[in-house]
């Protein structure tokens, strides 16, 4: 049907409104519109990592002075999912963008926000594992070909992080299997060493081991067919089926916590594992470098989750951190391409993975060399990586309030009763809405 | 349902005695038989302390450095830390956010108190039309809108006009209030006697003149209680900052807060020296102007 | 009055009798109209057309962005089964009422105090209204750390560790968090307009109710509730209003946390609207709060004024 758009007034309105607006306000002069300003262009470039500003105002100098006629501005926002929705709303899509790419992303990528990047050679070295991972979350589907919407700029491992020190001075060998890992917070516990931090106020931080337990111990196509039966009703899988085993080890794992751990957010949890007052921590890589700036000399080290007792079936969830996209109607696509294949070179990759400890997409990148991420770099190398199962789950279910209820209270029954009841009821309001793939 | 509020706020107080003023609240303070109550005293005092202890404990945390934090948060600093608020100063882009808060807020309380008062005189002088009485009611019913309604419409709507700016958020905040405004300038014009703009018209004055000249000054008052409300309002509004404006460099202070919620570590005396930094410029205007802020409100404690 | 009024467009240079100078008012209309239209006109574009936008989204699929299509009723039919939704009204009201009704209690008898002869009264009431001037989403700030870290401390150094736990982190609890903290902020308000309704009552009536011997409480109930009778439903009515729209303490205390059980209505729909996609069927949410929260405050103003008038 038509879009909502041509209800407001038509265009050269606008522009004589904002003319007298900018006429007004001496204030807007500060916002830095150089429009007319000679044969510079200015791309606006939405980055969605507070703490990568530093990062990534060190590349945008290195390419302005590449390319002088083109200038980057870096808008960092506090609340990027907000900001980014709000941005689409006003019909104001900035020319490049970060993102994560989670289920927010494809949710966008099937409505179209996003160029077709598929062209550009850059994409073509790019491993396909982790391409796969971004594509596998929506794309704006063509009658011919599947779109590359975003490219990935740097991967996350999911894993459990511990401290190598405690781990030697309790005797203690890195577990490769559930049964071991199940003794060895036995172990410290009787020791009188606190397993894990748990970080309960914060209800996200219950997600890095459900994905891993769900992700890895889910059947083949479990989501896929979870999506078509909403329609057929057919009832062949479920969360209360399927997941059972998932979430009686994530309430497992969660009964090992310190006291108190649902009043302590992700910062507390970040600083006292810095500070090693626990042996393991539920996090993946994205958390060691605010782990170390509360003690550069942590001691980490980094194992993936031993889901099951066979060691050869460990996997690691890995996910797109930061992925690049150019806006589909940026009237500056030569100067944003330019930019993005500035981004992907391999050593602004490399330089940025080793920043912020996280490992590049790259086909032909070097091994991160960062030893606490050494027990996942293997596997993330060997492309042995699975995707995080709650981008699967559309936003409009309380995934993590669901999860953080569960660790609280053990309630395995409950939870998995409300996901599927979550699950269904966004299924029945959105049947119609999802025509993308 | 509105007929019954304008019954409701007819009898407070500052309307019957409206132009004139007198400053009979005072009356039962000094007065009256016997002594001070000692006893309610030492209980009010206690009291204000729910009020002061959670100052003092932004206060102190603002001082300290972070390795100071444990306990019970009230102890005082052993050490003070005054880069805090430098680093807040830097952190939040500080001067810019104030600046931006502060430009707002001035530009949103003189614009709704020039508009919404004439609107509020149109209709109050004309309350037998059905028209005037019409838009009275149509303007009332708003204050029942929750936001969420209309958020995201506006928020494409301020786009598309190019009002995704500071001079956009004047307007929203003046045509917002208008509202409740108009709910408290009518009552308050219905008490200001007829016969007195009558001898500036006999004089052959217009009725814009006879506003700005006569209705406007006698509606001081009501100006200083409507202009509190707005300025509290804008200052510390966070949501309608959040979604309208689109340029980062517009950031006000409460969204400037947000910076401290990120998922990356926390220096909790930076954000505390931060929110600090946040409330004080009105805290202080308050202290200073307390005792008109508080009569101003007072006054127009229809509310 | 009104009937002298009604002639309009008479030339404004005619003064006459005084009958006829009171029509005076009337006789300029075109001005009046000049003050009024471009007030409504500016308030319809940027309120009126957003509030039946977004009535008629709430009828669409539509996400906020891309495309839709119309899908009649069934957004609403869908709501009534969500029990999400459902609960975030629960939520809402329980926490309304109750922040209600502490808020005009502790206001009430602050009033009261503030309005006895107590020493440094004007420094108190300063005191009590500092609350008012502060940003609510900062003050959430800054007690989500009181209950964090403080308050914990505190009661395990009494001795209480049954009650050291981080009050918001309690699925059971966590509200009353959200209500200390509202009733913080909010009662400042309602201290200075309870103050200005017990200023207004004169000391001679309690002069005259001393000599006939009654008692404080009668005092209360029999002279001083009933004439500040109209502060009390006014302040009831708004701030039920204010706190069915409870959002930024909300978004600093608990985020609608621990799981969905501090979910408010707003924050609902600001959610699975604004970030979750699903702005169509919020819509129809937001539609459902405003009809709720006309008939409240309608019901409210009635059973508020009919018992105002049984005490007098």
């Amino acid at each position: 049907m038509t879009t909502p758009r041509t209800t407001f007034h038509p265009r050269p309105r606008r522009r004589r409104a904002r003319a007298m607006v900018v006429a007004a306000a001496a204030l807007v002069a500060l916002s830095g519109c150089s429009a007319g300003a000679g044969d510079v262009v200015t791309l606006n470039f939405f980055q969605f990592k507070p703490e990568a500003v530093g990062n990534f105002s060190a590349i945008i100098k290195d390419f302005e002075a590449a390319n002088p006629g083109i200038r980057v501005s870096q808008n960092s926002v506090p609340d990027p999912d907000t900001a980014i929705r709000t941005l689409l709303v006003k019909d104001k899509v900035p020319d490049v963008l970060t993102l994560n790419v989670n289920g927010n992303y494809g949710e966008l990528a099937r409505a179209c926000i996003f160029a077709d990047l598929g062209e550009n050679p850059v994409a073509e070295t790019v491993k396909p594992a982790v391409q796969d991972i971004v594509q596998s979350l929506g794309t704006c589907s063509t009658d011919s070909a599947d779109e590359v919407n975003a490219l990935p700029f740097a991967s996350n491992a999911s894993g459990i992080l511990y401290n190598p020190d405690i781990f030697a001075a309790n005797d203690v060998q890195v577990p490769t299997t559930w049964t071991e890992l199940v003794a060895a917070a036995d172990t410290f516990q009787a020791n009188g060493v606190s397993p894990f931090f748990c970080t309960m106020k914060d209800s996200w931080t219950a997600n890095p081991a459900f994905v891993n337990l769900g992700g890895t111990l889910m059947p083949d196509g479990f989501f896929d067919t979870l999506r078509e039966e909403s329609t057929s009703g057919a009832g062949t899988v479920s969360f209360a089926e399927d997941f059972a085993e998932a979430a009686d080890k994530e309430a497992t794992l969660f009964e090992y916590c310190q006291d108190n751990f649902a009043s302590r957010d992700y910062n507390a949890g970040n600083k006292a594992f810095a500070d090693g007052e626990s042996a393991m921590y539920l996090q993946g890589s994205y958390a060691i470098p605010a782990i170390r700036a509360n003690n550069p000399d942590a001691a980490i080290g980094s194992f993936p989750y031993p889901v099951t007792d066979d060691a050869d079936a460990r996997v690691v969830v890995s996910g797109v951190d930061v992925g690049i996209m150019i806006g589909r109607d940026t009237p500056h696509a030569a100067e944003a391409q330019k930019f993005v294949d500035y981004l992907m070179s391999p050593e602004v990759v490399t330089a940025y993975s080793e920043a912020q400890s996280t490992f590049s997409p790259l086909k032909d990148a070097a091994p991160n060399s960062d030893p606490a991420l050494a027990g996942l770099e293997p596997y993330f190398s060997a492309g042995t990586i699975i995707g995080f199962i709650d981008h699967q789950i559309p936003a409009a279910v309380p995934l993590v309030n669901l999860l953080q209820t569960l660790v609280i209270t053990g309630d395995t029954e409950t939870f998995l009763a409300d996901l599927d009841s979550e699950w269904g009821k966004v299924a029945a309001r959105t049947t119609t809405q999802r025509q993308g793939k | 349902m509105t007929d019954t509020l304008t019954q409701t706020t007819a009898p407070l107080p500052g309307e019957p005695d409206a132009p004139t003023r007198a400053p009979r609240t005072r009356r039962r303070l000094d007065g009256g038989n016997g002594g001070t109550n000692w006893w309610l005293t030492a209980l009010i005092a206690v009291c204000s302390l729910t009020v002061l202890i959670p100052l003092y404990f932004t206060v102190v945390t603002a001082l300290k450095t972070p390795d100071q934090l444990g306990g019970t948060g009230f102890e005082l600093p052993t050490s003070i830390r005054w880069e805090n608020f430098a680093d807040a100063y830097q952190l939040t882009n500080f001067p810019r956010a104030l600046m931006n808060t502060a430009l707002i807020t001035v530009g949103a309380v003189f614009l709704t108190l020039l508009t919404n008062s004439l609107v509020a005189y149109a209709i109050a002088r004309n309350m037998h039309k059905r028209f005037f009485k019409g838009l009275y009611f149509y303007f009332l019913a708003a204050i029942f809108v929750p936001f969420p309604i209309i958020m995201l419409p506006v928020v494409k709507e301020t786009a598309l006009l190019g009002l995704d700016t500071p001079v956009g958020l004047v307007l929203l905040y003046t045509v917002y209030g208008l509202s409740f405004n108009i709910f408290i300038f009518v009552a308050y014009i219905n008490s200001i006697p007829v016969e007195l703009e009558e001898a500036a018209r006999l004089d052959g004055a217009s009725t814009w003149t006879v506003f700005w000249k006569v209705i406007f000054p006698l509606l001081s008052p009501m100006n200083a209680t409507v202009g509190i409300l707005t300025c509290v309002w804008a200052w510390n509004d966070f949501l309608l900052p959040l979604v309208v404006l689109s340029d980062p460099s517009a950031q006000t202070l409460p969204l400037a807060q947000f910076i401290f919620q990120g998922q990356f570590n926390t220096n909790y005396p930076v954000a505390f020296a931060s929110y600090l930094m946040a409330l004080a410029p009105l805290l202080v205007v308050y202290v200073i102007a307390q005792k008109w802020v508080v009569s101003g409100v007072t006054r127009g404690s229809v509310k | 009055m009104t009937a002298t009024m009604t002639r309009a467009k008479t030339p404004a240079a005619a003064p006459g009798t005084p009958a006829r100078v009171r029509s005076n008012i009337a006789r300029t209309p075109r001005t009046f109209y000049w003050m009024v239209v471009p007030a409504v006109v500016i308030f319809f574009a940027l309120h009126t057309i957003p509030v039946l936008s977004g009535m008629f989204f709430s009828l669409t699929n539509y996400a906020g962005y891309g495309t839709w299509d119309l899908v009649g009723f069934s957004n609403y039919i869908n709501l009534f089964q969500d029990d999400r939704v459902l609960n975030s009204y629960g939520f809402t009201f329980g926490f309304a009422i109750v922040s209600t009704i502490l808020v005009n209690v502790i206001a009430l008898a602050i009033a009261l105090g503030l309005n006895s002869k107590i020493k440094f009264q004007a420094a108190f009431r300063g005191v009590f209204f500092i609350p008012y001037v502060l940003a609510i989403l900062i003050i959430g700030y800054v007690f989500n750390y009181l209950f964090a870290n403080s308050f914990p401390a505190i009661f395990t150094a009494l001795g209480l560790p049954g009650l050291s736990g981080n009050l918001l982190a309690s699925p059971d609890f966590a509200w009353v968090g959200i209500v200390i903290t509202t009733v913080w902020q909010a009662a400042a308000f309602n201290v200075i307009l309870y103050l200005a309704g017990l200023q207004t009552i004169s000391a001679d009536l309690y002069e005259a109710a001393a000599i006939d011997g009654a008692s404080g409480w009668r005092r209360f109930r029999s002279i001083t509730f009933p004439l500040i009778g109209a502060y009390f439903t006014i302040n009831m009515v708004l701030s039920f209003k204010s706190f069915l729209q409870v959002f930024d303490q909300i978004v600093a205390l608990t985020a609608g946390g621990p799981g969905t059980s501090t979910e408010s209505i707003a924050l609902v729909i600001f959610r699975g609207g604004f970030q979750g996609g699903e702005y169509g069927y919020q819509m129809a949410n937001a539609v459902v709060y405003l009809f709720v929260i006309i008939i409240v405050s309608f019901l409210q103003l009635r059973i508020l004024q009919r018992r105002e008038a049984s005490f007098s």
